[in-house]
């Protein structure tokens, strides 16, 4: 049991390091992957940048004025920008990001896009995400879920902020088979 | 984490109507597009996973699910 807290530490550790240590995100490389050239106007070209994700949740949520939304990971804001340009002023968006400094960039975009008055973002974790129970309608993830050691947790959780009905759209990456085990311990396999 | 044990978690988490969609290989090619994957690690992959499945070492899925009304 406390080896199992200790990996898990040891694993949370090394997916905020790996993080707070880079300096860019994937950039237009990754984003043309999954975002269309219409959605990639509605974003600064900041949150552009920082994109790390491995799908296009927003799209699959098909999200409704009026709506509450959180997006679990939201890193420079991308997805979460979608998100608030679907449910608009009357709406809300929520970023979270377990990093502060991700917390501002997503800040900054969602201001440079406009939508700063119905768009917040906060600092926690997905396995305890400090918002109220049934609070949201619908709730985003983009290739977040996976750095998690406590998944069923980090579930649990969105369940729990969810209203009745609510929506969770997740993009993720999901391995057929063992991954070697050099790659099972790799941190940085582990967070990216 | 493999697509059922997604889709399991979803479950015993108290979701229905789970969805599992929008397949995409992820290759280490896809990996080197994200910093967050350094050089060691594109090597270890490189190494490490026969060439055959050089294209596909991950699986990029989009999951759906509905908490109960």
């Amino acid at each position: 049991m406390a080896r199992d807290l200790m990996f898990q530490e040891e694993l949370k550790q090394a997916v905020r390091q790996a993080y707070a240590g880079i300096s860019t995100g994937g950039g237009d490389s990754v984003a043309r992957r999954f975002y269309s050239d219409q959605e990639l106007t509605q974003v600064p070209a900041g949150a552009v940048e920082w994109a790390l994700g491995v799908g296009n949740p927003v799209r699959y949520a098909f999200l409704q004025p009026g709506e509450a939304a959180l997006d679990v990971g939201s890193g420079g804001g991308i997805d979460t920008i979608l998100a608030a340009r679907r449910v608009g002023p009357e709406g809300r968006a929520v970023g979270l990001d377990v990093l502060e400094e991700m917390c501002e960039r997503g800040r900054r975009h969602a201001a440079e896009a406009g939508v700063e008055g119905w768009t917040r973002f906060v600092r926690g974790e997905m396995e305890s995400i400090p918002l109220p129970d049934g609070s949201v309608d619908v709730v985003v993830s983009n290739g977040v879920l996976n750095l998690s050691a406590r998944k069923s947790r980090a579930l649990a959780e969105i369940h729990r902020v969810l209203g009745p009905g609510g929506r969770v759209c997740m993009a993720d990456l999901t391995v057929e088979g063992e991954l070697p085990p050099e790659l099972a311990n790799d941190q940085s396999a582990w967070a990216g | 984490m493999a697509e059922r044990v997604f889709a399991g978690k979803l479950e015993r988490a108290g979701f229905v109507d789970v969805w599992v969609g929008g397949h995409r290989p992820f290759g280490i090619d896809e990996a080197c597009l994200y910093p967050l994957f350094t050089s060691e690690t594109i090597q270890v992959m490189r190494r490490a996973i026969p060439p055959d499945r050089h294209h596909r070492v991950a699986i990029g899925v989009m999951v759906k699910a509905r908490k109960p009304g």
